[in-house]
C-alpha cells in the first residue's frame, strides 16, 4: 500500500507542468520588479537623463560606478541643464545589485532593468561603459548631441511641483 | 581676557574678537553665518546669525557680578534678538543660542533663502561642501510654506571674465565676492546692480573680473554661485583626493592643496582636478592667486618630455635612461670644468643632490648658480632677514611696511595681499620705486628715485636716520666707516619724513625686490636696507626684518645650499665644459644666456622643449612638482613639504634622484632613494635646516580663525591643512648678542646715455610652465614695452607701434604702450613675454626703429 501511495505521488508530478526550465534554450521570465542590469534611459526626443552628478556612484555600497561629468553646450546638448556625463562605468563583477544607484538617482536615469545574462572572460569586459549601458534613441528620437534653442534646456531636473 | 557667557557657561575670552570667532574657537559653538567672513569687516546682510544678547548686571559701585539665586549671573537680555556676526565680545556679554526663538529666527532665514533657490544640488560643484546645503541640514525647517512655482528663474551661465562664472540663482547676495575683492584685493572689479529680488552680481571692469585673486571669491562664496572655468563640473567635492602642496611659482610659498583624482581621458591616471588654498595662517592665510589656482596645467600636458634626448648628428633624439646616464657619467668624469644653473622650481633636495654632484666632479661653490640670477644678498639675509615667528595677522598700526625696487603685487601677489590688509589695520606703506605700482595707491610715502638710483634712495633715509640722530648704533659693527661715508651723501629732503616714519615705528619690514637694478648694484641694495634696518633696530624681533622678493619660489632654499646669483653671472660669461642646467630656461629667456651655447657638453633637465633645450646635449625629463615630494623654502625663510598628488607622466624622474644616481655611478657614494633621505642628509650638513626633518615640517596646528575643517561652511573651501606649516630658520639678528655688519655702500649711478631699458616682472609671463595654462592665455599681455609720452613723441611712436629694440647685439620686437606713469627716459619691457630673450638687466638701449603702424593709426 505504501509503495502504491508513493508511486501516485510520483505519477501526479509527472503529469503536472513543469518547473525547471530548459535554461537556456528557453528563458523564464523576471518579475517585474526585477534588478538586473542598468540601463541609462533616454527622454522621448533622444536626450539622456542622465546628468553627470554621480550621486549613484555616491550611493553605491559597492563603488562600482564611475563617473565623469563635463559641461553641455546648447550646441552640443547631451542632456538638459549645465552637466552632462562624458564618461559612465559601472563594473558589473563589483556591482551587488542593491538598487541604491536607482534610489539616490535625481532624474530617474538609471534604472535596474531585467537582463541578467552577464558573463564574461576577462576581468576588463565586466567594465559596461556608457554606450553599452544607454538605452537605444526612442523612435522620433535623435541620438545625443543635440543642438538645440538657446535657454530651451537650461533645467537639469524637471521642476518640483507642489505637493497635491 | 574678557569673560562671556554662551548659552550660560562662561568662558575667558581675548577681548576685542568677533562674537562668531570665539564662541567657535572658544565654546565649539558654531553660530551660522553667511556673509560673515573671519577675514572681513561684518556688515550683517544675511541675518543667518541672529541670537539673543544681553549684559550681565553688574553692581554700580563695586562693579561686582549680581547673582540670582541659582548663584549664576543676572543678565539683562535685549527684547530683540542681534545679529552676532557685528559684535565684539566685551566683559559681561552674555548670548543664548539654544532657545525656541533663536532657533525658529534660524529657520525663517533658511527657508527665505531657498524660496528662490534653484536647489540643483546635483549638478552644482559647490554640493558636498556647500555652507547653504550643510544649514539647511542642520537649521532648515524641512518643510516650506512657499510654493514651488514662485520660484525664481534666472541666468545660470553668467560670465563674470573668462575665469569664473556666475550662476544667478544660486546666489544668496552676501556680497562676500564684492567685499573680498574690493576691500582686500583693492579692486573694483564687482558690485551689486539693481535692487530687491532683481538684485545681481555684475563685473564693472574691463576686462571683466579683471583682479589677480579673482578665484578666492568662489572659496568664500558660500553657495555655488562662483564657478571657476576651470574646474566646472571636473568632480564631486567628495571624490577629490586633497594632496597637500606648495605653490610651485611665487616666493611667499603659499600653502596648497591639489584636488587629485583618476580620470579617463588622462589614460585613467591620477590628474590634478583643482588647486585650492590650504589654510596656513602664518603665510597665505587662506587665499591664493589665480597664477597658482589655475597655472597647474603643465603637470599633464601632451608636450612633456617623457624619454630622455640626446644629441646625434645635431638633432636630439630619444634615447634610454642608461645610455644617457653612461654619456653624462663620461662627460662629467674627465671635465675640465663643470657649472649648474638650478632653476626656480628645483626643491632643497634637487638642489642639494645637485649640489653635491658638481662638487664630487670638480667644481665649486662658485659653479652654483642660480636662475633667474636677478638678486643678490643671501648673506644679508642670513642677518637681518624678517625674525622667525613675524606674522602680517599681527601687524597694524605701529608697523611700517617698505617696498623697494618691486611691482609687489605682480611679483608676490600673496605678499601683497597681506601687507596691504596690514595697511588696512594701521600700517604705514612706504614705496620706494622708479615709477608707481599698485602698492602706491595704500602708501603714505610714494618715493620715486631714478632707475639706477635705488641705493641712492635707501642711503638718503639711511644719512637721514642718522643725521637725525635717529639711530641706535649699538649693535652695528663698522658704524664709524658708514658715518664717515654718510657725510658725502646728499640726503634727499623729500626721504625725511619716511626715515622719521621708519625711525620711529615699532616695527618695520622691508620688501627688496630688483626693479631696475644691476646684479651687482641689488648687492648693494640688499645692503642698504639692511643698514636702515640695524640701524633702527628693527632686526631679530618678530615682525621686523628683511624679505627679499625672490624670483622663483624656491630661490631661498637654493642660496640657503650655497647657489648665488654671481655664479651664474660667471658661468654666462665664462660657460664651463660641461654646463648642468636644471629646470630653468635662461636661453630662451635671457639675451645675456646666448654665450652659453659655448659650453662643450649641455645637459639639461626640463620638463619641456626649450630654447636652452635646443643647445643640449642630454636631455633629461624632470618631474613637475605635483608628482614628487620635497621642500621649497620661502623667502621667509619658511620650509615646507609639499607632497607627491599625480601619476609619473613618462620616464620622468625627480631631479634629486637623477644626479643622486649619476654622483653614485662617479664616487660610489649612497644614493638616497628618498628625498626625505635628501633632506635627513641636508639637516645634518646644512646648520640652518637642521630642524627641517621630514617630520618636523609635517607638524601642524590648530589655526585661528577656524576655516575649512569638517564644517565647511564658516569660511569657504579653504582646506585644513594636514601636510604640514613649515619652519623658519632663525637669523643671525635674533641673537640678541650677535653684532650685525654695517657697511658703506656706493651710490654712483651709472653714467651711460640713452634711454634705459628697465625689464620689470609680470605675474602672468610666457614662462615655459605657465604659458601651459592655455585657460590663462587671456590674461598674458602680448610682448609690449611701456614708454613715456614724452619718450614716444621724440622718437615719433604711437600707442600700439611695433618696434625693434635693439640691446647689446640682441634685438627685440614688441607693441609699445604709451604709459604716463613711466618716467621719461625709461623704458619698462615686461620678462618672458615673447619667444625671444629680453634683457634680465636694466641696460641702455641701442636703436629703436618702428616695424609697423599701429592698427588704429592705419585706419582708413
Ligand atoms: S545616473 Fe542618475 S545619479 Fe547617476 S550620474 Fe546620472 S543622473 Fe546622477
Ligand atoms: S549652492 Fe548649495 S544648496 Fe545651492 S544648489 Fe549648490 S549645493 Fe545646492
Ligand atoms: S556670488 Fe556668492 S559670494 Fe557673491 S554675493 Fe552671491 S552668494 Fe555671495
Ligand atoms: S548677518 Fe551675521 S552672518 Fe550674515
Amino acid at each position: 500500500m505504501g509503495l502504491i501511495n508513493g508511486l501516485m505521488t510520483t505519477i501526479k508530478h509527472v503529469l503536472q507542468e513543469k518547473a525547471t526550465f530548459q535554461y537556456p534554450e528557453v528563458e523564464r521570465p523576471v518579475r517585474e520588479r526585477y534588478k538586473g542590469r542598468h540601463a541609462l534611459k533616454r527622454y522621448d526626443n533622444g536626450m539622456e537623463k542622465c546628468i553627470g552628478c554621480a550621486l549613484c556612484a555616491a550611493a553605491c555600497p559597492a563603488d562600482a560606478i564611475w563617473v565623469e561629468a563635463a559641461e553641455n553646450t546648447d550646441d552640443e546638448r547631451y542632456s538638459p541643464g549645465e552637466r552632462y556625463a562624458k564618461t559612465y562605468e559601472i563594473n558589473m563583477l563589483r556591482c551587488i545589485f542593491c538598487g541604491y544607484c536607482e534610489d539616490a538617482c535625481p532624474t530617474e536615469a538609471i534604472v535596474l532593468e531585467h537582463e541578467y545574462k552577464l558573463s564574461f572572460t576577462d576581468r576588463r569586459d565586466s567594465i559596461y561603459t556608457k554606450d553599452m549601458l544607454i538605452d537605444p534613441v526612442p523612435p522620433g528620437g535623435q541620438d545625443t548631441p543635440h543642438q538645440v534653442e538657446p535657454h530651451s534646456y537650461d533645467r537639469p531636473i524637471p521642476d518640483m511641483e507642489n505637493p497635491k | 581676557m574678557v569673560t562671556i557667557y554662551i548659552d550660560g557657561v562662561g568662558y575667558e575670552v581675548p577681548a576685542g574678537t568677533n562674537l562668531v570667532d570665539v564662541a567657535k574657537f572658544y565654546a565649539d559653538n558654531d553660530i551660522p553665518v553667511f556673509c560673515y567672513h573671519p577675514k572681513m569687516a561684518p556688515v550683517g546682510m544675511c541675518r543667518m546669525c541672529l541670537v539673543e544678547m544681553g549684559s550681565v548686571e553688574k553692581d554700580k559701585e563695586s562693579g561686582t557680578v549680581l547673582l540670582d539665586e541659582q548663584g549664576s549671573p543676572k543678565i539683562r537680555w535685549m527684547p530683540k534678538m542681534q545679529t552676532a556676526c557685528t559684535q565684539t565680545v566685551y566683559d559681561g556679554l552674555a548670548i543664548r543660542t539654544n532657545t525656541q526663538q533663536v532657533t525658529e529666527a534660524r529657520e525663517d532665514i533658511v527657508e527665505f533663502l531657498l524660496t528662490s533657490h534653484p536647489l540643483d544640488c546635483p549638478i552644482c560643484d559647490k554640493g558636498g561642501e556647500c555652507p547653504l546645503q550643510n544649514l539647511t541640514m542642520r537649521h532648515g525647517p524641512g518643510v516650506s510654506v512657499f510654493y514651488f512655482e514662485d520660484k525664481m528663474h534666472l541666468a545660470k551661465h553668467v560670465p563674470l571674465g573668462e575665469l569664473i562664472y556666475l550662476d544667478r540663482e544660486r546666489c544668496i547676495q552676501c556680497a562676500r565676492c564684492i567685499r573680498f575683492s574690493d576691500e582686500l584685493a583693492g579692486d573694483d572689479v564687482l558690485a551689486f546692480h539693481e535692487r530687491g529680488r532683481a538684485l545681481q552680481i555684475v563685473t564693472v571692469s574691463d576686462p571683466p573680473f579683471d583682479s589677480k585673486f579673482s578665484g578666492n571669491t568662489t572659496d568664500i562664496c558660500p553657495v555655488g554661485a562662483l564657478t571657476t572655468a576651470d574646474f566646472r563640473f571636473g568632480a564631486r567635492p567628495w571624490e577629490l583626493k586633497e594632496v597637500p602642496s606648495i605653490d610651485p611659482y611665487g616666493p611667499e610659498g603659499a600653502n596648497i592643496s591639489l584636488s587629485t583624482r583618476l580620470d579617463r581621458d588622462s589614460g585613467g591616471g591620477i590628474i590634478i582636478k583643482r588647486v585650492m588654498p590650504r589654510q596656513n595662517e602664518h603665510v597665505n592665510e587662506i587665499w591664493i592667486s589665480d597664477k597658482t589656482r589655475f597655472g597647474h596645467h603643465h603637470t599633464r600636458h601632451i608636450d612633456r618630455l617623457v624619454t630622455p634626448l640626446h644629441r646625434e648628428k645635431n638633432t636630439l633624439i630619444e634615447t634610454t635612461w642608461d645610455k644617457a646616464f653612461k654619456q653624462i657619467i663620461d662627460k662629467l668624469k674627465g671635465a675640465t670644468s663643470v657649472g649648474a644653473i638650478a632653476g626656480p622650481g628645483l626643491s632643497n633636495e634637487d638642489l642639494w643632490e645637485l649640489r653635491q654632484l658638481v662638487l664630487a666632479v670638480g667644481g665649486s661653490e662658485k659653479s652654483l648658480g642660480i636662475w633667474p640670477a636677478t638678486m643678490s644678498g643671501g648673506e644679508v639675509v642670513k642677518q637681518v632677514g624678517i625674525a622667525k615667528g613675524s606674522n602680517f595677522n599681527t601687524m597694524g598700526k605701529g608697523t611700517v611696511i617698505v617696498l623697494v625696487a618691486t611691482d609687489l603685487e605682480e611679483e608676490a601677489p600673496i605678499w601683497w595681499l597681506r601687507a596691504k590688509a596690514a595697511r588696512d589695520r594701521g600700517a604705514t606703506v612706504v614705496v620706494l620705486n622708479g615709477r608707481p605700482t599698485k602698492m602706491d595707491r595704500y602708501a603714505k610715502f610714494s618715493l620715486r628715485h631714478e632707475y639706477g638710483d635705488a641705493v641712492g634712495a635707501i642711503n638718503s633715509l639711511t644719512a637721514h636716520i642718522v643725521n637725525g640722530n635717529h639711530h641706535k648704533a649699538d649693535r652695528a659693527e663698522g658704524f664709524a666707516e658708514l658715518q664717515k661715508a654718510l657725510k658725502k651723501v646728499k640726503a634727499d629732503d623729500r626721504y625725511a619724513a619716511a626715515a622719521e616714519a621708519i625711525a620711529g615705528a615699532d616695527n618695520v619690514v622691508v620688501f627688496c625686490g630688483a626693479e631696475g637694478v644691476t646684479l651687482a648694484q641689488h648687492a648693494e641694495l640688499m645692503q642698504a636696507c639692511a643698514n636702515v634696518l640695524i640701524l633702527t633696530g628693527h632686526v631679530g624681533r618678530t615682525n621686523n626684518g628683511l624679505i627679499p622678493v625672490w624670483p622663483g619660489a624656491n630661490t631661498q632654499g637654493a642660496i640657503d645650499l650655497g647657489y648665488t646669483a654671481e655664479a651664474t653671472a660667471e658661468l654666462l660669461q665664462n660657460p664651463p665644459a660641461v654646463l648642468i642646467v636644471a629646470g630653468c630656461n635662461p636661453v630662451g629667456e635671457d639675451i645675456a644666456a646666448a654665450n652659453l651655447r659655448n659650453a662643450d657638453f649641455v645637459i639639461v633637465t626640463s620638463q619641456f622643449d626649450t630654447a636652452t633645450t635646443a643647445i643640449a646635449d642630454v636631455v633629461l625629463p624632470q618631474q613637475s612638482f605635483a608628482e614628487r615630494e620635497g621642500t621649497f623654502t620661502s623667502g621667509e625663510r619658511r620650509v615646507q613639504r609639499f607632497y607627491a598628488a599625480q601619476g609619473v607622466i613618462g620616464e620622468s624622474f625627480p631631479d634629486w634622484k637623477i644626479f643622486a644616481q649619476v654622483r653614485h655611478a662617479i664616487d660610489k657614494s649612497t644614493a638616497k632613494v628618498s628625498a626625505g633621505a635628501v633632506m635627513a642628509e641636508i639637516t645634518k650638513s646644512v646648520a640652518a635646516y637642521s630642524a627641517m626633518g621630514y617630520k618636523n615640517l609635517a607638524q601642524v596646528e590648530r589655526q585661528f580663525p577656524d576655516v575649512g575643517g569638517t564644517d565647511q561652511y564658516y569660511g569657504g573651501t579653504a582646506y585644513q591643512n594636514t601636510g604640514g606649516i613649515g619652519v623658519q630658520w632663525p637669523v643671525s639678528a635674533e641673537n640678541a648678542e650677535a653684532k650685525l655688519n654695517v657697511v658703506p655702500v656706493s651710490s654712483e649711478k651709472s653714467k651711460a646715455k640713452g634711454l634705459l631699458v628697465v625689464p620689470t616682472t609680470l605675474l602672468y609671463d610666457r614662462g615655459m610652465l605657465f604659458v601651459r595654462s592655455e585657460i590663462m592665455s587671456l590674461r598674458i599681455p602680448p610682448a609690449h614695452a611701456n614708454f613715456s609720452p614724452a619718450d614716444a613723441q621724440k622718437l615719433k611712436l604711437q600707442d600700439g607701434d611695433m618696434v625693434e629694440i635693439n640691446l647689446e647685439g640682441a634685438s627685440l620686437t614688441v607693441q609699445i604702450i604709451v604709459n604716463e606713469t613711466i618716467p621719461a627716459g625709461v623704458i619698462t619691457l615686461p620678462k618672458c613675454l615673447s619667444d625671444q630673450p629680453g634683457p634680465f638687466a636694466p641696460m641702455v638701449a641701442g636703436s629703436i626703429e618702428k616695424v609697423a603702424q599701429a592698427l588704429a593709426a592705419t585706419g582708413d
